[in-house]
């Protein structure tokens, strides 16, 4: 199968040979395989971002009889989701940006949409991953055992609660533009959603933060994973997933229009 | 022998907010032909390169590179062009194979293994296959970058100061491969701020100052032209007119920030 484009009609007088275009999916593949390549070599980092949810979610066994599976669990896989969309995305873009990386694939035939696209790939890969993993760990460490239907549900959630994270970081990169301003803000965010979120969540800040934690994009994602997991889907369930989405477009439109290519240093 | 330019830049306009940083520049690049674009610094070369690569939109003009306008068919003019940047980043953890093979697929060219072994010979690092961008020297990280921006056999080359930081052997070897590249067709623009090496390595060049262009010529024809002006005799210190002086003469001598 031919992998290029052949050269449409040229506006002026015609100078060279027509040129021919890779096609998109071929410029997709190739991009998506060095993403990987870098992603696992980069696995040190990846194994910090498993590190934590993992962590809590054994150290939370105990809660497990009081607050259900289904909650401890959600929260972990929260967590997870947290750390790859701020701390792995963001910061991989901020680096790669400041480098100048982007600018060297920007003076390719490369549509732009590919060189995110195949980023974006890498990450909903890794939570399909760490969702898959904290799954195992939970079995193992806290013997939490859901039904296969929820365990999917909750696969499926995951990835599109993942998005609300995504799009934060992408929210980061567009209206922050320094590497190591990022990094700063990436970690700050990630701190307070964490605390916020799952203290919040635990009723140990109060009712307001308890409510604010609740509706937070940390609060709906954690929400509608807990329900999925439990094979259980009310109307709450149903408006957090409405605002789940809502997150994601309005984080997804400020973090697109915003967006450069170049740092400023 | 085609005699269509490869690269046609028309009325270019480039701004940045209230700053014009280059005004109303034209000029064209023929096949065959290295062209370099010599400015102090901050005289709008490097808008003008950015513009024609498509890292900026220009405020008003023309581009056209091997005949597609740059802004209609942006991806058709990026394939026609192979671009070496001043300060060259790769992915940090790709070695320089998987990096040599990522541009080249990215531009729809498939290495096999034999290829690839042998563009690495070709340049003296078929040892550093396995090895970061970043742990090659300067010299060895321009012959990288060089057979990227041509791994697609583009018909115009653009380089923003090639030669900086290299030693006087890589930079020579560097010419020599310009040079070849000339002779098979293509058309070469580039930035430089060696006078010397712009004097023996263009064809034509253009001086572009406060964002407009000052003069266009072959570099014998802009010296042999400008040789009288007080202003370049003043600036020459050899006891006979060269492309520096008279460069000095027309940009004026003050250091640019």
């Amino acid at each position: 199968m031919s992998t290029t484009i052949t050269a449409p009609a040229k506006t002026t007088t015609p100078s060279a040979p027509a040129v021919t275009l890779p096609k998109p999916a071929t410029v997709f593949n190739n991009l998506l395989r060095a993403d990987l390549i870098t992603q696992w070599r980069n696995r040190r980092a990846t194994f910090l971002v498993l590190l934590i949810p993992a962590v809590i979610l054994i150290s939370w066994k105990g809660l497990v009889p009081k607050f259900g599976s289904a909650f401890v669990l959600a929260n972990c896989i929260t967590v997870g989701l947290n750390a790859i969309g701020l701390m792995g995305y963001t910061n991989s873009i901020a680096r790669d940006r400041d480098k100048g990386v982007f600018q060297r694939l920007r003076i390719t035939p490369a549509p732009r949409w590919t060189i995110m696209v195949s980023r974006l790939t890498v990450q909903l890969l890794m939570i399909a991953i760490v969702t898959t993993i904290l799954f195992i760990v939970g079995y193992q460490a806290d013997h939490i055992v859901m039904q296969p239907s929820g365990y999917a549900l909750a696969f499926c959630v995951a990835i599109a609660g993942g998005a609300v994270y995504l799009s934060l970081g992408q929210v980061i990169v567009g209206l922050i533009h320094n590497a190591e301003t990022v990094n700063v803000v990436t970690r700050l965010v990630y701190f307070i959603f964490i605390m916020v979120g799952m203290f919040g969540s635990l009723g140990m800040l109060g009712d307001a933060i308890n409510k604010v934690s609740n509706w937070s994009p940390y609060g709906t994602v954690e929400r509608i994973l807990a329900n999925a997991l439990n094979n259980v889907w009310t109307n709450t369930t149903t408006i957090a997933l409405l605002a789940t989405i809502g997150y994601t477009l309005l984080f997804t439109i400020i973090g697109i229009r915003y967006f450069r290519w170049q740092s400023s240093k | 022998m085609n005699t269509h330019p490869v690269l046609q830049v028309e009325n270019l306009d480039v701004r940045y907010g209230s700053f014009q940083a280059v005004r109303q520049v034209s000029f064209e690049v023929q096949p065959g032909e290295i062209f370099g674009l010599l400015g102090p610094n901050g005289a709008g070369k490097t808008s003008t390169l950015s513009a024609i690569e498509g890292l900026l939109i220009p405020s008003g003009g023309t581009i056209h590179v091997a005949g597609y306008d740059s802004r209609r068919q942006p991806l058709y003019a990026r394939a026609s062009m192979g671009v070496q940047l001043q300060s060259t980043s790769f992915q940090a953890e790709l070695t320089i194979s998987e990096i040599i093979r990522l541009y080249a697929g990215i531009h729809g060219v498939t290495l096999s293994k034999e290829r690839l072994a042998q563009i690495l010979d070709d340049i003296r690092l078929g040892d550093a296959a396995g090895k970061r961008f970043g742990q090659l020297s300067g010299g060895q990280q321009q012959r990288v970058s060089l057979v990227i921006a041509t791994i697609h056999n583009p018909t115009l080359l653009l380089m923003d100061e090639p030669t900086t930081g290299l030693d006087p052997q890589s930079r020579r070897q560097l010419w020599e491969r310009i040079e070849a590249m000339r002779d098979k067709g293509h058309a070469i623009l580039l930035t430089t701020h060696s006078m010397e090496e712009a004097e023996s390595v263009c064809d034509r060049i253009a001086i572009i100052d406060h964002g407009q262009i000052i003069t266009i010529d072959t570099p014998q024809a802009i010296i042999d032209d400008n040789r009288g002006r007080p202003e370049v005799i003043r600036a020459s210190r050899r006891g006979r007119i060269t492309l520096e002086d008279v460069f000095i003469g027309l940009t004026g001598a003050a250091i640019r920030s």
